[in-house]
């Protein structure tokens, strides 16, 4: 995989002189910056123009958030997501930014990092009996742009020095240059979405290949982090039950399971506006084309039946690797959990397993 | 199958007052495909929001299966609901549960099974049973009205015998996961 180079840089006037627009700068010389003063200028009308570019500029609102899968009626792993800028450089068919950032779909990061450092460690500092799970994947990939921004060499040693935090950077990038530099001192998981081969070569441009990935993996393990692993979506397509069951097997052929933070499982989930999106990609898509149905929370899902198999054979092929990995399901009722889990568990209990893991 | 084409598209979706984009859409398609959504549009008076729900379906499954929108819509069974003697508004629907059946195979072919099994339940007249919407979930709804003890003794032992039987077990079954 060819690390990710804008077309052209955007930067909030006021920002010129910050850290980050400076490394911009000296790993990016060719590219000219272009300050502006108003950033809606620098938004561009197409959402896939906007993965070509790159606005750095001061975030203003807070960075920490509750993980928007906390709805109501559904299991939630009390996740926090922390976004350091928006959107993500590769094209994933069935990503939900696609909807969610329509109006703004400008690739940016934040120039104010600290700032962000600075609120979770007011919030870590105010409940010091309790042990955070945070995640920087929400809205953008964790380390896709990390050679351009070097974001990780601040996020890596901050949590490492926490007691009641795991970081969680997750990715579907080989970009681990400045991982393997830092020691996470057992605070930090980076985690890998993976799917099905095809799902990962078809529906997943621009992204690591699978090899790329679990390379990568292998050198982050290697080098003292834990991993993750998040099968999700899960797309009912044809021959699926063969072609996860061997993204499985290659994964753990070459990781050591015992340094596995968890693993999650989500079922392909549309609304109907990300679908009609979807369905107008120049590439046909295979995820709008399964047998989906609409939910209680209004969104498309395949069928329950069909999604509880899904889980069941998903677990099954984890634990015949290893009974002991530390697995969830994500955005879904109690109902679905006790009919693969086999027990409903509170949202702290599973928040409580997932950090346990860490020890 | 008689009924006088229109000539083009423009004639037919401006007298059915489609809106501009959608008729702009129409004519972009391939001709065949063009005149096939033309010609079931025409045959079965489809106004636009009836046509787009058919035209969504019958384009992802083309998309789906590699094939066009016209051999989708002139498939053996389409042709056959589509040539059905019955009313306009009942080989409407016969036409959509076709249109659905190749949309969601797998589904479909589920909810037969299950229909095939409830069925084998004999249940009197008078308990009603319904399957969860589009089958998102695991539960089955029984309803019934009772007016004395006596009819309330009976629809309990109906409910025990069904409770029993092999099919009930099935159905709870295909219910809780897909085949």
């Amino acid at each position: 995989m060819k690390p990710w180079k804008p077309s052209r840089i955007y930067v909030e006037h006021s920002e010129i002189d910050t850290p980050l627009v400076r490394r911009l700068q000296s790993r990016l010389p060719e590219i000219p910056l272009q300050p502006v003063d108003d950033l809606r200028s620098a938004e561009p009308d197409r959402f896939d123009d906007g993965k070509q570019m790159l606005v750095a500029q001061r975030h203003r609102g807070t960075f920490l958030q509750h993980c928007p899968a906390g709805t109501s009626g559904l299991v939630c792993c009390n996740y926090l997501v922390m976004n350091f800028g928006s959107n993500c450089p590769y094209d994933c068919s069935y990503c939900f930014l696609q909807e969610y950032l329509a109006n703004n779909p400008a690739l940016k990061v934040f120039t104010n990092a600290g700032d962000g450092l600075t609120e979770v460690d007011t919030v870590l500092r105010a409940r010091p009996e309790r042990t955070f799970r945070i995640g920087t994947g929400e809205l953008a990939d964790s380390l896709a742009l990390d050679h351009l921004t070097d974001l990780s060499c601040e996020l890596v040693p901050f949590f490492a020095e926490r007691s009641n935090a795991i970081l969680e950077l997750k990715t579907k990038s080989n970009v681990i240059d400045n991982l393997l530099r830092l020691d996470p001192k057992d605070r930090v998981v980076v985690s890998w979405s993976v799917n099905s081969a095809v799902m990962m070569r078809e529906e997943e441009p621009g992204s690591a290949s699978l090899d790329e990935r679990l390379a990568a993996a292998a050198e982050v393990q290697a080098a003292g982090y834990k991993i993750g692993f998040h099968f999700d979506p899960l797309v009912a397509h044809d021959g699926w039950e063969e072609a996860y069951r061997d993204t499985v097997t290659q994964i753990f052929r070459r990781l050591d399971t015992r340094r596995v933070a968890w693993v999650s499982l989500g079922s392909l989930r549309l609304t109907s506006q990300l679908k009609a999106l979807i369905r107008q990609r120049p590439q046909v898509s295979r995820t709008a084309l399964t047998e989906l149905v609409v939910g209680d929370d209004g969104k498309e899902r395949v069928w329950r039946g069909l999604r509880v198999k899904m889980y069941r054979r998903m677990l099954q092929w984890l634990r015949d690797v290893d009974s002991c990995l530390p697995l969830y399901i994500c955005m879904e009722p109690a109902s679905v959990w006790e009919k693969t889990f086999g027990m409903i568990p509170s949202d702290r209990q599973v928040a409580q397993r997932l950090v346990g893991a860490e020890a | 199958m008689s009924r006088a084409i229109p000539l083009n598209i423009k004639e037919f979706a401006t007298q059915r007052h489609y809106r501009p984009a959608t008729i702009e859409r129409w004519l972009a398609l391939a001709a065949a495909d063009g005149q096939a959504l033309l010609d079931l549009a025409a045959e079965m008076r489809l106004g636009e929001n009836q046509l787009s729900d058919l035209w969504t379906w019958a384009e992802d499954v083309a998309r789906r299966d590699g094939t066009s929108l016209a051999d989708v819509l002139t498939s053996a069974a389409m042709t056959a609901a589509r040539k059905r003697a019955i009313s306009r508004n009942d080989r409407l629907t016969l036409v959509k549960q076709e249109l659905r059946r190749l949309r969601y195979p797998h589904l479909c072919a589920t909810e037969e099974r299950l229909l095939e099994l409830l069925h084998r339940l004999e249940l009197p007249r008078d308990i009603r049973v319904a399957l969860p919407a589009s089958l998102e979930g695991d539960h089955l709804t029984f309803q019934f009205v009772v007016t004395d003890t006596k009819q309330l003794r009976r629809i309990a032992d109906e409910l025990k015998r069904v409770a029993d039987s092999p099919a009930c077990a099935d159905i709870f079954a295909l219910l809780e996961e897909a085949p």
